[in-house]
């Protein structure tokens, strides 16, 4: 038969098989491990930095079979799935350890579930802790936050950074490095392999990290469409959901190495680190709890069923 | 040598005289856009004010908003899109007319009407796949994943209703053309 | 069939439509559905109208009107015609002088912009009445303001080199500073262009009226006091209040890009108000609809371009052209004119933006493991695609010198053109030799290290 090449798109900046984003890396080991072990009858091509389709784009084109497969922070399907909000909730997961456990645990299996009936499976599931960059004073605990300008960039972040008296901006993530530089912004959240990317340390000269235990931490997962997986012959299907499981491995590997080189790289540039403590998690999570955990509950039935399966785990 | 305004004062369009019900249509459609125009010029100026209260209210009144880029993004894609008709009218979308001296004014008439009718075609596929889209973004009540999250159907409905002006607009200067040969428009 | 010839086939279709005389934005719609239509499968038709939201729903963006207002508010009031008449009571001595203001002109705009068209509109829509009124040939006038509009993209702020640097992974601040140097070197090259051209245009006005002919404008002269050039000199006020009031809102850190956009508009319109008693719904409809005139042609040019560029980059067309380039496995110098080429043939087709997005993940790794400065490359490959929007057929700044001065044959305004797709070779040529140009400037800023 003809050979079959799945199309996996990210946003994340491309580069090579050894070298760049771990994202990037991931999607094309994933892509070079089937071709090989199913004899170049299944390839994969890697589209990075959203070369093939926006961001936004790429769930819902998952979900039609228009995209095969997209490695993309489930939590920007929001809008269209409420449920996967789940994937960036503030203090809901709080160290590598506790989400790795999610795939088997019964919120995964749910998770899972709502994600089939919308046509998507999830084939790696990819934890990423991340960190805030800020140009004038560290953001440790909730009270640091009072007063500044920040992008929490995300739905359920911001609700938190609003209750502990943030001003929140909202700004597409090109923008961030303009408007820190000028000033306009004071700190920015994301993943540390972002915070890397976009090179904040020349604006920022303050970073927590996500080095041991956080409060941020973001489900981004690689996943295939529902209708081009159930097109492929069985043993195909198992290779795709083998590889994908052997990827999570280099995932924890690489975020946990991202974790810390994002540290070096504030201290190489002149910056200073900090970590938080578990009193710190614990007062962000207390905020959470009352903001977005409870918003993200009374979103719908599905929506509660899967926090209080996701509280379990804590 | 005049300045300022009355520089860029508008020649009227050179609408040919149609009498029965094409010459109706064409007049409904003139009304509708010059409405649909107003709108937008307000929606323009109303993106401009969102953005810069949006700084006013930051700095000095120090109230953060998360909700502005997300208006003017709406604002303006439905300003763009709903005067997609408009600029229709005064054959506003720009073309290569480079290859027109090379032929003879009835194989330039067959040209244009080739030249409209595949516009069209690709604007009614392109109208019918908004349509898709709007239908549902209605059905799921889909919103855009901001912390605001306004409902997606605002933005899809205005392209969806900007679209089809645009192909009614379409058909209507091809209607046109045949009638009249290709004469004017 | 093969991707070779799939995308010679695109190509070849692409430039069938374009000729043909359809609107740009309804050819490149109509052949990216059709190859979707053949070469994809049906599912990926289904999402053609979702593609084209998500790339246009960013403000990023959609501030390209908004920048078109601001300079439209000045353009096509009083205010842009007493700017040219201060300049030109100045500089009227200066061969060119009027040309050479509208390069700076540009230049200013560019550092309020982060868009080539919005920067060529701004200073087009006063600046080609202005330079015809005084002799200049449509010709020389279309060219000045299309080549001084892709200063937009190369001074900072710029989208295009936002998404460059993101791709590779560069700094921006870096990649912004970087683009001065070279865009002093534009400014410089096309001021002496406009000089060099404004003498010959100016001596063959002189011989037709000598032998009989027709009085030019450029023979009326302009005797003015010194008392009449400072008297005039107020009337540069209100473009010189925007340009600080815009400066000191971005650099200043109180608004983000995009909401500067906005406040630019805003600022642009209360100044007319204020100045020119121009705030009655009748005056001002003319710069509204004219913006969104403008703007709608724009947008719908760049939504269906950025559709185009979705199905290229699904059948790997791109791709594989800048794969195949790598394979050849070129020495340093010639793996760089070979990429470069490649951009400017995409350049025929496509804007910078979807240039960028398409081919940096492939071509930055060897050009980064041949030893190229990727910061440099930045800057030149961003001058190499501005020679792509002022070249046909998809010549962004060509259609809004189009939509701004109808009356202007295409034919010529691609005449005017060529001179400056020539100076901006040369512009490449020179960075080549001396990457100081661009280099320099950052590395003192930031120190030679993190490179
Ligand atoms: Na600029
Ligand atoms: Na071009």
């Amino acid at each position: 038969a003809e050979p079959v090449t799945l199309k996996i798109s990210h946003q994340f900046p491309g580069g090579t098989i050894d070298a760049g984003d771990f994202r990037d890396r991931l999607c094309r080991r994933f892509a070079a491990e089937i071709e090989k072990r199913s004899g170049g009858a299944l390839k994969g091509t890697v589209y990075a930095g959203s070369s093939l389709m926006k961001t936004n784009a790429q769930f819902s084109a998952l979900r039609k079979g228009a995209l095969d497969m997209s490695l993309v922070p489930l939590n920007y399907a929001g809008g269209e799935v409420p449920e996967t909000n789940i994937g960036l909730m503030p203090g809901m997961v709080t160290s590598y350890e506790q989400a790795a456990k999610w795939k088997n645990a019964e919120v995964g299996k749910a998770l899972s579930e709502v994600l089939a009936n919308k046509g998507v499976i999830i084939v790696s599931w990819i934890w990423q802790a991340g960190g805030v960059a800020s140009r004038t004073t560290p953001i440790v605990d909730p009270s640091d936050a009072k007063g500044l300008k920040i992008r929490g960039g995300s739905k359920e972040m911001d609700m938190v950074l609003k209750e502990a008296g943030a001003a929140v901006l909202d700004m597409p993530s090109n923008e961030i490095y303009a408007a820190m530089q000028t000033g306009a912004l004071d700190a920015a959240m994301t993943s540390s392999t972002s915070l890397i990317s976009f090179r904040l340390e020349e604006v920022a000269k303050h970073l927590t990290t996500g080095r041991g235990k956080t409060y941020w931490f973001m489900l981004e997962p690689l996943m295939i469409s529902k209708s081009v997986f159930d097109q492929l012959p069985k043993a195909q299907q198992d290779l795709i959901m083998t590889v994908g499981a052997e990827m999570e491995k280099f995932a924890l590997e690489q975020a946990k190495a991202d974790d810390q080189a994002v540290a070096a790289v504030y201290q190489k540039s002149g910056g200073k680190a900090y970590d938080l403590s578990d009193a710190s998690v614990k007062k962000w999570q207390a905020i959470a709890r009352d903001t977005a955990w409870k918003n993200y509950g009374e979103k719908s039935e599905s929506c509660a069923r899967i926090l209080k399966l996701a509280e379990k785990l804590l | 040598m005049s300045h300022g305004v009355e520089l860029e004062s508008r020649q009227p369009s050179l609408t040919p005289q149609i009498g029965g019900v094409l010459g109706m249509l064409l007049s409904w459609q003139t009304k509708v856009n010059g409405y649909v125009l107003f709108v937008s010029m307000l929606a323009l100026l109303v993106a401009c004010l969102v953005l810069t209260l949006s700084v006013v209210m930051r700095y000095f009144l120090k109230l953060p908003t998360d909700w502005q880029d997300e208006v003017s993004v709406f604002l303006l894609i439905g300003a763009v899109f709903m005067c997609g008709a408009f600029v229709q009218s005064e054959r506003g979308h720009i073309g290569i007319s480079a290859l027109e001296g090379f032929f003879s004014p009835a194989a330039n008439r067959v040209r244009l009407l080739f030249c409209d009718i595949t516009s069209l075609a690709f604007c009614t596929f392109f109208t019918y796949k908004t349509w898709s889209m709007l239908h549902e973004a209605i059905v799921e009540g889909q919103t855009t994943s901001s912390t605001w999250g306004p409902p997606l159907w605002i933005p899809y409905g205005l392209m969806f209703a900007g679209m089809t002006l645009l192909c009614l607009q379409m058909l209507l200067q091809i209607l046109i053309a045949l009638k009249t040969r290709g004469a004017a428009n | 069939m093969s991707v070779g010839i799939i995308g010679i086939l695109y190509g070849l279709g692409t430039l069938l439509f374009m000729f043909s005389g359809m609107p740009i934005a309804f050819a490149l719609g109509s052949i990216a559905v059709l190859f979707m239509f053949i070469f994809m499968p049906a599912s990926s038709l289904d999402t053609v109208t979702l593609n084209v939201y998500e790339e246009m729903a960013n403000i990023t963006l959609l501030s390209v009107p908004l920048f078109i207002l601001k300079g439209a508010a000045i353009g096509k009031s009083r205010a842009g015609a007493d700017l040219y008449l201060a300049i030109h009571a100045w500089m009227h001595k200066i061969p060119g002088g009027l040309g050479i203001a509208n390069v700076f002109a540009s230049a200013l705009f560019a550092a309020m912009s982060g868009s080539s068209p919005a920067t060529c509109s701004a200073i087009g829509s006063a600046g080609i009445p202005e330079m015809r009124a005084r002799g200049y040939s449509p010709r020389f006038a279309a060219g000045i303001i299309a080549a001084g509009g892709t200063l937009g993209i190369l001074l900072p702020p710029s989208i295009v080199m936002i998404l460059f640097s993101v791709a590779a992974e560069q700094s921006l601040g870096r990649l912004f500073l970087a683009g001065i140097g070279p865009g002093i070197l534009m400014v410089v090259l096309f001021s002496g262009y406009a000089a060099f051209r404004y003498k010959k245009e100016y001596k063959e006005a002189l011989d037709t009226y000598n032998q009989g002919g027709r009085k030019s404008a450029y023979l009326e002269a302009m005797e003015l006091t010194l008392y009449d050039k400072f008297r005039l000199l107020p009337r540069v006020v209100p473009f010189v209040t925007l340009l600080v009031g815009v400066m000191v809102a971005l650099y200043g850190g109180f608004a983000t890009p995009s909401e500067t956009a906005g406040l630019g508009g805003i600022l642009a319109l209360c100044l007319i108000a204020l100045i020119y008693r121009m705030w009655r719904p009748s005056q001002l409809k003319p710069i509204l609809s004219g913006t969104l005139k403008e703007s709608t042609m724009l947008m719908f040019i760049i939504g269906m371009s950025l559709l185009y560029s979705y199905v290229m980059s699904y059948l790997h067309i791109s791709q594989s052209a800048a794969e195949a380039i790598v394979a050849l496995s070129l020495s340093k110098w010639a793996l760089l004119s070979v990429i470069l080429l490649m951009v400017v043939v995409l350049g025929f087709f496509l804007p910078p933006v979807s240039i960028i997005l398409m081919t940096a993940p492939i071509i930055l790794p060897p050009l980064k493991a041949a030893g190229f400065d990727l910061i440099w490359f930045g800057v030149v490959m961003t001058i190499v695609m501005e020679m792509g929007l002022i070249h046909p057929p998809v010549g962004l700044n060509i259609f809004v010198i189009k939509n701004i001065a109808p009356d202007i044959p295409l034919k010529d305004i691609i005449w005017g053109v060529i001179p400056f797709v020539g100076l901006m070779m040369f512009a490449v040529l020179l960075i080549c030799l001396f990457p100081g140009i661009a280099t320099w400037f950052p590395d003192m800023i930031y120190g030679m290290s993190g490179k």
